[in-house]
């Protein structure tokens, strides 16, 4: 191109506004009017009146005009040596512009354009945001015209569309990169959504063509089916599409079976990966007449046998043994099947819905003479082989890899068409990424394609006014597969995390540098800073029983994932046996309360290991992929992401070493280091183990003060308890240090405290309201000498201590 | 002298752009719509493809081999002799058939071709035919 200037007068430009005119209703009326004219001039030349041939002759100027639009104006080919832009402008743009159009004509324009229109759908673009950015200055449009060519040639675009020119007002925008990534999206997304648009028009010329397919001579020299179509179906008849992903796949296959050698293949790969689409392509493939086919495919039909109603066919399985060989003994007279065993498992194992008659495929598949195409899952695929290596040495194998992320994307923009049909609704381009992103972090029975389409599916049903948005996939994963994913990114978490100390505080008491440590673990996160790759912080809590570990954990749950209950708590002493791993990673199906199982289901949690030290060597081993990727494999293999989660282990490994350092006056500071290396030297933790962690956190034992706040915050939690009876209680400061004197024991911290402050407060209570001192709204004080009444003596207070160290 | 519309289209070019397409690329396009549409025929007839299974047995009845005594063998190769003279038959009738369409089609389509320039023309004939005054007279 000469120059990026823009020529009003050109011919083309000419022929685009007149284009423009030609709506759908003036159409309408020039097709009525040739009827008209035609119809009444022929009804009067024969009556016999000569003005007729004048109508006659007049039905001709519509009629030409709108065989002009349809033949020319409809699609205004670029010109044919480009020398300025009106030459590469697509013509419903072209058509619309004024002499000196400005950036903010141009986002007029497009806005009511099927392009315009599209990336305001797809990808939250809307018109009014679009003519804010751009300039009204005409002198502005230089640069879009640059950027909008550059956009043609990289996304190899026929011409300039409208779709294209929303991009590249987008691009000349100063703060782009800002503006774009608060729609969520990125350069590479929009540069997607053009190279998406253009594939829909293409879909969509494709369908408006002829399909050609063989006519009647292919039927005619190919036999007659009745058994096949009885117990089977033919794929790829209503393909519209073409496979976007797995092409090798495809040629492979295509190769096998223009070749001499045994004519089948086995399909082998994850559930979700495409094995049934690359058949149905194939299908779909030898179908069409205008394909580049091998001569011996040409006109071939895939039947897909119907397992189910052959099962139900055959009353049993000498029943069957029989039918089997008739249904493909048809196929191979009629010389133009090919046989499809989808889910070709069930036709080798004998299972509810499958019977194992490899006796009987065997052979066929061994001498190789009728065609067949197998799809098995890899892991059926390993098991059959295990069983029958001859049946696997039989077959051509194909691995079917999973999609990866663009191709997935492609695939699910194929799909929208069909799911948006079905549903009525519309999907956008975020909410595509969401489904993407959702599927390949949490869902773990397919491969991708099959994940994200299904999740897309489900999304289906939580659309905002017809509209699947991002928030729309988190919802289906959410209230399908019950996986929480939300995290809520309100004002009011953010006010949380930046007081985040203070909360946990309000909960706990003391432990000042392991609730720092963990909150800015967790501001970290929040802020996006952290290392996806990872959990979202991984602790070690050391120190003695009852001095807030497990408090702590609890309150991460509470504050960053908004309830206690999203806690996973594991008491590592119970897997000090080797063989414990498999129960730790056991299958959901086998054993709900697995860490793996319990983490698939619910990943944004706080994982608690808790006595961490007690575990197996094997069962440590197991779990340091998870400390430092985030990942830890399930029994069946499945890749478990806890990199949503908070891990925490505990462990009570040199309490006593602990509190000795701090009754000779140490700082946790200063004893840190030189106790982590005494936990290694004494080979209670191997130093690998203790590197995964992000942070190595340690409690100190309580003293008096801190523990009378322990009392205190135990005594509000009584009261929120009384708070459904309307009663409130008050305990006296020295009946709060009996509590604490009664208590405490060096050895358990606080634990043992909880119990006490229980039996003397709660008990007080409970027989003051059964005597009918207490009444709705009343404050009930506690004294020393009601608690000392409870507690009588220390040695009672002893026996609940004892109670406490038992349990 | 060159006149703008209000919508801001050229009234000269809208003549010149219909007469210059109609006796230029419409015309030729035209011939590739014919062709478009025997394509689609010919695939429909599948003329070649009868044609190279002229003798095929029809739908492969009786088609298969058969092993035997020479009596059973004699019979599969008379079933399957008639088998081939039915879909030798009925090919032959589908291509005759065919090629019939074919060509109407074809004369269709030149029809159209040699008509077209006239079309244009269409309303000065309408106006002289009027002025002339001549009608079909039915015969009744």
């Amino acid at each position: 191109m000469d120059s990026i200037k823009f020529n009003y007068s050109s011919i083309r430009t000419e022929k685009a506004r007149i284009s423009v005119i030609f709506n759908k209703n003036l159409l309408m009326i020039l097709n009525m009017l040739v009827f008209v004219l035609l119809t009444c001039g022929s009804i009067m030349v024969i009556i016999g009146s000569a003005v007729g041939w004048v109508l006659i002759g007049l039905a001709s100027v519509p009629a030409m005009m709108t065989q002009w639009y349809h033949g020319e104006l409809k699609h205004i080919p670029n010109a044919k040596n480009p020398k300025t832009i009106d030459d590469v402008l697509s013509g419903e743009v072209l058509g619309r512009l004024s002499k000196k159009p400005s950036p903010q004509e141009v986002a007029t324009i497009i806005s009511k354009l099927p392009g315009g229109f599209f990336f305001s759908v797809r990808f939250g673009i809307g018109s009014k945001f679009l003519q804010e950015l751009a300039s009204p200055s005409s002198d502005g449009m230089q640069q879009v015209w640059e950027m909008a060519l550059d956009l043609q040639q990289e996304t190899a675009s026929k011409n300039i569309s409208a779709a294209i020119l929303v991009v590249s007002i987008l691009r000349c925008a100063p703060n782009y990169q800002t503006l774009i990534s608060h729609l969520q999206l990125d350069d590479a997304d929009l540069i997607r959504g053009i190279e998406w648009y253009n594939h829909l028009r293409e879909i969509i010329e494709k369908h408006r063509q002829p399909r050609r397919t063989g006519g009647v001579a292919r039927d005619w020299s190919f036999g007659w089916t009745p058994l096949l179509n009885r117990f089977g179906m033919q794929m790829g008849s209503d393909s519209v599409f073409q496979l976007v992903a797995q092409n090798d796949s495809l040629n492979q296959l295509m190769g096998i079976f223009s070749k001499n050698g045994r004519q089948n293949v086995v399909l082998v790969g994850q559930s979700g990966a495409g094995k049934t689409e690359i058949v149905e392509s194939f299908a779909s493939v030898l179908l069409d007449a205008k394909a580049k086919v091998p001569k011996n495919l040409r006109f071939r039909q895939v039947y897909s046998l119907d397992a189910a109603s052959l099962i139900a066919a055959a009353p049993d399985r000498g029943g069957l043994e029989q039918l089997i060989p008739q249904v493909l003994g048809e196929a191979y007279d009629a010389k133009n099947i090919i046989i499809c065993l989808d889910n070709a498992q069930l036709f080798f194992e004998d299972s509810i819905g499958s019977v194992d008659i490899t006796n009987v495929l065997l052979p066929i598949l061994k001498a190789g003479n009728l065609r067949m195409i197998l799809t098995v899952d890899e892991q059926k695929f390993l098991e059959i082989s295990k069983r029958n290596p001859e049946l696997a040495n039989a077959l051509n194998r194909i691995v079917v890899p999973p999609a990866n992320r663009d191709e997935t994307i492609k695939i699910m923009q194929d799909q929208t068409i069909m799911i948006e049909f079905k549903n009525n609704v519309t999907f956008m381009y975020q909410a595509l990424v969401e489904a993407y992103r959702l599927g390949d972090r949490y869902v773990h029975d397919q491969a991708m394609p099959g994940k994200a389409i299904k999740l897309m599916e489900s999304s289906a049903n939580y659309s905002d006014n017809g509209l699947v948005s991002a928030e729309s996939v988190r919802q289906a994963i959410e209230k399908t597969l019950d996986i929480k994913v939300s995290v809520a990114t309100d004002t009011d978490e953010r006010e949380k995390l930046l007081n985040l100390e203070e909360l946990i505080h309000g909960r706990m008491i003391n432990q000042v540098r392991a609730v720092s440590v963990v909150s800015d673990a967790l501001r970290r996160a929040r802020a996006g800073v952290r290392n996806l790759n990872r959990p979202i912080g991984t602790f070690l809590f050391l120190g003695p029983t009852g001095v807030g570990k497990t408090e702590l954990a609890k309150s991460l749950a509470e504050i960053y994932f908004k309830g206690e209950d999203r806690i996973i708590r594991i008491d590592m002493n119970e897997y000090v046996g080797a063989d414990d791993v498999n129960r730790l990673i056991a299958d959901g199906a086998d054993n709900a309360n697995s860490l793996t199982a319990r983490v698939m289901k619910q990943p944004f949690s706080v994982v608690l290991l808790d006595e961490i030290e007690k575990a197996h060597t094997n069962v440590m081993s197991t779990l340091l992929q998870m400390l430092d990727e985030g990942i830890l494999r399930d029994i069946k293999n499945r890749e478990v992401s806890f990199r949503d989660a908070i891990i925490v282990a505990t462990s009570n490994a040199g309490a006593d070493r602990i509190r000795e350092y701090i009754d000779r006056g140490y700082d946790i500071e200063q004893f840190e280091d030189k106790f982590v290396d005494e936990l290694i030297s004494s080979n209670q933790f191997r130093p690998e183990f203790l590197n995964r962690f992000d942070e190595i956190v340690m409690f100190r034992p309580l003293n008096k003060t801190e523990l009378l706040k322990v009392v205190d915050l135990m005594i509000n939690s009584v009261n929120k308890t009384l708070a459904l009876q309307k009663v409130s209680v008050k305990v006296a400061d020295e009946a709060k240090e009996y509590l604490v004197e009664a208590g405490y024991d060096p050895r358990l911290g606080a634990r043992p405290m909880r119990r006490v402050v229980q039996r003397a407060v709660e008990n007080t209570v409970a027989k003051q309201m059964l005597s009918g001192t207490v009444e709705p709204g009343s404050i009930v004080e506690i004294s020393l000498k009601q608690v000392k009444q409870i507690i009588d003596s220390k040695l009672t207070a002893d026996k609940i201590v004892e109670e406490g160290k038992s349990t | 002298m060159v006149y703008y519309r209000a919508n801001g289209y050229n009234s000269d070019m809208f003549l010149v752009g219909i007469l210059s397409w109609w006796y230029g690329k419409g015309w030729v396009d035209q011939i590739q719509a014919i062709k478009d549409r025997l394509a689609s025929s010919a695939d429909f007839f599948s003329v070649g493809q009868l044609a190279s299974t002229i003798f095929a047995p029809y739908r492969q009845i009786s088609a298969g081999k058969v092993s035997g005594p020479i009596g059973v063998q004699l019979r599969a190769f008379l079933d399957r002799t008639i088998s081939r003279f039915v879909g030798a038959g009925v090919r032959i009738f589908m291509i005759i058939f065919g090629l019939i369409a074919m060509l109407l089609q074809i004369i269709f389509g030149l029809l159209v071709i040699v008509i077209w320039p006239v079309i244009p023309l269409l309303t000065v004939i309408g106006l002289i035919m009027m002025v002339i005054g001549w009608v079909p007279k039915w015969i009744v």
